[in-house]
């Protein structure tokens, strides 16, 4: 009876992030289109090539940050929920923890898909020939993330090919921990190499239309991954009970 | 008082531990056997490749760029030979019996497979220079860069290998599991010598050297915690 009141509740809380999650992109997504700028004062939206060429303008193809920036962050999020979670299990061994570090694993492994494909059509227009269609760029922060990205992956076959709950309990939470200190080396990637990725999205776009419309979003893209977060959650914790009663 | 009259310091089982690593390979070799026969292939599939390629500057980096994908994959070779021939042989088992910390158990293991893939990597270079023309011996700083992004990419391997011999299959999933985590290692063995190369000196490399640095304590001390919970159960 407890246990189906938690679970409602918890259902609940997923339904009430997932709709709030909706209306927030709605909202962001209106105000990307009618709020912020279209006029280019030169100098605000202008960024250097990775070859350090002649400055480019970046038109309308700034929008696409109001999606490819919440996504970098929710990816960040993913990886700390992953570190928390298999720190957790190892320390109190809840099935609860396991099914976190998972779903934080298969959203982190959407979002971050999200990541690349934007900054990969963004940097191909603005880095490339001003169309899309030049092709990877080996950018660092963008390669980071793809390697990142196929942690995520890997985590999620590890955990598949374990024979034993335990074992794919084990192999997850360890994996977690170690997957956890790969977003600093993502985050830190500007400073490594060659780059002209922008290191702060402030200083590239000033204008205060744009600076509100980025909070929005970041908040709305949060919440609409963490019904994600929860909703993966939900079904983890569904299959472990099935797994259980099968095993009984 | 009795517990420590029949256990072993942590100095002589370090000694124990080790000397059966050495033992057991210097009977199956099985080790140096697979991992430097795979470099040699490797080397030789890398010298085909690399024929066509004109500019000096380009030949280096790439053949440069080839070995350290090299080492990566002859380190995996080893890791899969090593955890699984003592799975089969129910050694973890023995080993996890040992009244001192896992820990001591992957420490050993670590040192053990850092050594038997340095003695890789000179096999490496001794082939290397009359087959692919190069010269490792103008740069003292590979002298550090080499044995650390070695123990950068074994750390998490010795502790993934233990849980991925369990199952069938596990030398795939050893590849897949531990290539996205040592990439960083990778990328910072790869930068310190692409700088080195250029003729960039120490300072450019400094940051790379860094990346390595902090990637070794890292993988190092969460193989040094995880271990034993790996072994579990």
């Amino acid at each position: 009876m407890k246990t189906n009141e938690k679970s409602s509740k918890a259902w609940l809380v997923t339904v009430v992030l997932a709709a709030l999650g909706l209306i927030g992109a709605e909202v962001v997504l209106y105000l990307s289109y009618y709020y912020t700028p279209v006029q280019i004062t030169p100098g605000t939206l202008w960024v250097v090539t990775p070859d350090g060429g002649a400055p480019i303008n970046l038109y309308e193809s700034y929008r696409i940050f109001f999606i490819h920036l919440p996504s970098a962050y929710t990816t960040a999020l993913c990886c700390t929920v992953c570190l928390v979670g298999g720190v957790m299990w190892l320390l109190t061994r809840k099935e609860k923890w396991e099914a976190l570090t998972t779903a934080a694993a298969e959203t982190g492994l959407f979002v971050g898909a999200i990541v690349l494909l934007t900054g990969t059509l963004w940097a191909d227009y603005a880095w490339g020939s001003g169309r899309i269609g030049s092709g990877w760029n080996w950018e660092p922060r963008l390669t980071t993330m793809l390697i990142l990205w196929l942690a995520f992956a890997a985590l999620l076959v590890l955990r598949k090919s374990m024979d034993t709950p335990r074992q794919r309990s084990v192999m997850t939470a360890v994996y977690g921990i170690l997957l956890g200190p790969m977003y600093p080396l993502v985050s830190k990637a500007v400073e490594l190499g060659r780059t002209s990725h922008p290191r702060s999205f402030s200083d590239l776009l000033s204008a205060p239309e744009i600076a509100t419309t980025k909070y929005l979003a970041s908040i709305a893209v949060t919440i609409a991954l963490a019904s994600l977060v929860a909703l993966r959650y939900q079904m983890n914790r569904l299959n472990q009970q099935i797994e259980q009663e099968r095993a009984a | 008082m009795a517990e420590s009259a029949t256990t072993p310091s942590f100095v002589r089982a370090v000694g124990v531990l080790f000397a059966r690593e050495i033992r057991v390979e210097l009977r199956t070799k099985s080790l140096l056997t697979s991992m430097g026969l795979f470099a040699l292939l490797c080397i030789v599939i890398v010298g085909l490749g690399v024929r066509g390629i004109s500019s000096n500057e380009t030949y280096h980096r790439f053949v440069l760029a080839m070995l350290w994908v090299c080492t990566m994959f002859a380190a995996v070779v080893g890791l899969n030979r090593s955890a699984t021939a003592d799975r089969r042989k129910d050694f973890f088992q023995a080993l996890m019996l040992l009244p001192h910390d896992p820990a001591l158990v992957y420490f050993v293991r670590l040192v053990s497979t850092l050594v038997f893939l340095l003695l890789t990597q000179a096999i490496m270079i001794v082939v290397s220079v009359p087959l692919l023309k190069l010269d490792f011996f103008d740069q003292p700083l590979m002298l550090l860069v080499v044995p650390l992004a070695d123990l950068g990419v074994l750390a998490p391997g010795v502790l993934l290998s233990t849980g991925t011999s369990r199952v069938r299959g596990g030398e795939a999933l050893l590849t897949i599991a531990l290539l996205p985590v040592a990439v960083p290692v990778f990328l910072g063995a790869t930068g310190v010598t692409d700088a080195l190369q250029a003729g960039l000196g120490a300072q450019s490399a400094a940051p790379f050297l860094l990346l390595l640095g902090i990637c070794c304590a890292m993988f190092t001390g969460l193989g040094l915690l995880l271990y034993g919970r790996l072994n579990e159960g």
